[in-house]
């Protein structure tokens, strides 16, 4: 047999046969998903960005502007073009664009100044908070500050509406995360410090096998792993939950593959940082259990707060976990999802190289 | 020669493992290292495996450079390791399948490797069960299974006896001994001076990172570990008497227990035990006691081979 291939089918063997894997990495998470579901599928306080593009610039555009600033649960994106706007609201970046014409001022005294607001409606929770906000702020502010009765039309649209989503259809597709963690992830910290735990690494150093081949095996069988929960997870979500989402495979898999290697990449280089093959293990899932919060698996990344979101940024699952929700729920197409592609290639070739060397550096180091 | 080793030398910071150690293994034998912990044994072998960094120095393994071609040498080894290597959740016939691929060895010779290992270390009845399950005998010849799987020229084992009792010993010893039938070269480690007289053609006695002495077992007690002695116990009553008629030798005695060194150790004790027949002693024991491969080492190097110092 090849020994790439022997490595893989040794790890899937032994992985499958441990007590526990099966639940840790697969029926866990179907009940967070269950739990999640029952207890959140409602409102949740949140920190949405939206753009806004003051086209009036007068006394009372301003006042609206620091208005919405003071709510404190919208974070303004200021645009002088909407174009830029719209391109950003399309990209995800913001949840919705506010636009006051140039002639909002002028038309208060007549009661038909208008300002128009576009909301990105595929999360229907994130969607009504934002626009009953700045609706109440708008109204307030004219009807208190001036005394005025509905000097403002607020003229409103959802993009995006092709379907009723719920809850579910935001978590499902965010859970289907979780295996690039969970299973990715730890398992390759795993694989690695299982051997140098057992001492089996020796039999393997004292082998004629290559160590890069080695991680190659340890990767294909790290990618099986994930593989099998991420079906396993989809089929449960499916029959117990019935999301109506776009299993959109040919775009999904790309997906999923680079942020599972992305995350075996994370666990080679955590699983040669620790010093004692027990301590790196405990990271592993420590840091795993950190970061799901912070990719936007549970909740949408707009619940979270502002340094919650920035940190998320940072993590090349949030952008996976991203494009999952995009392509699942948004029906986002192949050249909408080039910028995520691109940005967990590049992640994830630049951590796996990272891994082979301290890898490599620790193998020589005996 | 099948392995050479010149002048290697490791050092772990201030202690120095290996100080400069040569010496050459021929094809088809036993060879062994023989030394107290903290000799160097490990380190040697593991050098040689390719799983530790030498300082200085160099070696050769069947041909090939333990530096250059390191992949080389490690496909020719079969390493077998003091601690049994197996993966607990796999049968033994996974562990070995996965040893085997290790070494890309075709599932065609695979199966041929299967048999005679179960014929020779009889892993035969126990194949299809987990290595959590079976017991440390079992384990031992499993791990040696795994070891030589590739059918490898060289076999390599650190302390492969340690912790085993007299009988799992000499079973292990038929194990090595089928090995030499099958011409393949053993080098094995050990602390135990009956394994090394027992089963090694040759022996290298080592201490603190150094060879002390190299040579057949027989050799090194002839010549470094001193002459044979005549032992012989008496009845207390007679044992005053006993020392009276043997004062012509150089005895050394304690109480009814004598001790005489001897170059021709069986005629002097043939002298003795004729002299004290025919005196009326009643001998309770006379036996020639020869010179054991400890003796060899207390002789080289002033400790035991447990380490401890000769009061
Ligand atoms: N990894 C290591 N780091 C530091 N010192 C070591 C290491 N391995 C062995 N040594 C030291 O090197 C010496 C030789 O050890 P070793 O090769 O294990 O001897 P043996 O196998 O004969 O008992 C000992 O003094 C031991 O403490
Ligand atoms: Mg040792």
């Amino acid at each position: 047999m090849n020994s790439i291939i022997g490595i893989a089918v040794k790890d899937i063997k032994t992985f499958f046969r441990e007590k526990g894997t099966i639940f840790w990495t697969i029926a866990f998470p179907v009940l967070i998903l269950l739990l999640f579901t029952a207890i959140f599928g409602r409102e949740i306080p949140f920190n949405a960005t939206i753009g806004v593009v003051d086209n009036d610039k007068t006394a009372s555009s301003i006042g609206i502007v620091s208005g919405l600033n003071a709510t404190g649960f919208l974070t303004l994106r200021n645009y002088t073009n909407v174009t830029e706007a719209f391109e950003d609201l399309n990209a995800t970046n913001i949840r919705a664009v506010f636009i006051i014409p140039s002639n909002f001022e002028q038309s208060l005294p007549y009661r038909n100044a208008t300002a128009f607001l576009t909301v990105d409606g595929t999360n229907p929770d994130v969607a009504r908070i934002v626009e009953d906000g700045i609706r109440t702020l708008l109204l307030g502010y004219y009807k208190y500050a001036f005394n005025y009765t509905d000097p403002v039309t607020l003229n409103a649209e959802k993009t995006t509406i092709t379907k009723n989503i719920g809850y579910k259809e935001n978590i499902v597709p965010g859970m289907l995360t979780y295996p690039l963690l969970f299973s990715s992830m730890v398992v390759a910290t795993g694989a690695i410090v299982f051997e140098r735990e057992k001492g089996t690494l020796k039999k393997i150093r004292a082998s004629p096998i290559h160590p890069i081949n080695m991680l190659i095996g340890k990767t294909l069988a790290a990618l099986f792993q994930t593989a099998i929960a991420i079906i396993i997870m989809s089929a449960l979500a499916v029959v117990l939950l019935g999301p109506k989402l776009n299993w959109n495979v040919p775009l999904l898999v790309p997906i999923f593959f680079l942020g599972s290697m992305n995350g075996i990449a994370l666990g080679l280089i955590i699983s040669c940082i620790g010093r004692a093959p027990q301590e790196a293990s405990n990271a592993a899932t420590t840091i795993a259990i950190v970061l799901q919060f912070f990719t936007g698996m549970y909740f949408p990344v707009e619940y979270l707060p502002d340094y919650m979101q920035q940190i998320g940024r940072i993590i090349p699952m949030t952008y996976a976990a991203q494009a999952i929700r995009d392509i699942m729920v948004r029906d986002a197409t192949a050249a909408a999802l080039l910028w995520p592609i691109a940005t967990l290639t590049i992640t994830a070739v630049i951590l796996y190289v990272i891994g082979i060397l301290l890898y490599k550096r620790w193998v020589e180091k005996e | 020669m099948i392995i050479e080793v010149e002048e290697l030398s490791k050092s772990y910071g201030e202690i120095k493992a290996l100080d400069g150690v040569s010496f050459t293994v021929e094809e088809g034998e036993i060879f062994g290292l023989l030394g107290p912990n903290g000799a160097g044994k490990t380190t040697l072998i593991e050098i040689l495996c390719g799983l530790r960094r030498l300082d200085k120095g160099g070696a050769t393994v069947q041909g090939y450079d333990l530096i250059k071609d390191t992949y080389k040498v490690r496909g020719v080894i079969g390493f077998c390791p003091q601690e049994t290597l197996l993966y607990d959740l796999l049968t033994v016939r996974e562990n070995l399948a996965f040893s085997a691929s290790l070494y890309s060895l075709s599932s065609k010779k695979f199966k041929e490797r299967l048999e005679s290992s179960s014929k020779v270390l009889g892993i035969g009845e126990f194949l299809n069960r987990k290595a959590q399950h079976l017991s440390g005998g079992m384990k031992r010849r499993a791990n040696l299974a795994a070891s030589i799987v590739h059918d490898p020229a060289i076999v390599i084992l650190d302390e492969p006896t340690v912790g085993f009792d007299p009988n799992m010993k000499r079973e292990f010893w038929h194990f090595i001994r089928e090995l030499k039938k099958e011409e393949k070269t053993v080098l094995l480690s050990t602390h135990d001076m009956y394994e090394a007289d027992e089963l090694c053609d040759r022996v290298a006695i080592m201490h603190k990172g150094k060879i002390a002495a190299l040579d057949k077992p027989t050799v090194l007690k002839e010549k470094i570990g001193g002459q044979a002695t005549v032992h012989i116990r008496v009845r207390s009553d007679q044992a005053q008497k006993t020392r009276a008629l043997l004062k012509e030798y150089h005895f050394v005695a304690k109480d009814k227990e004598i001790n005489i060194p001897a170059k021709d150790a069986w005629q002097t004790m043939h002298e003795i035990s004729n002299k004290l027949i025919s005196h009326g002693i009643f001998t309770e024991k006379i036996e020639i006691v020869e010179p054991t491969l400890e003796d060899v080492f207390i002789k080289l190097t002033g400790s035991r081979l447990t380490g401890s110092e000769v009061s």
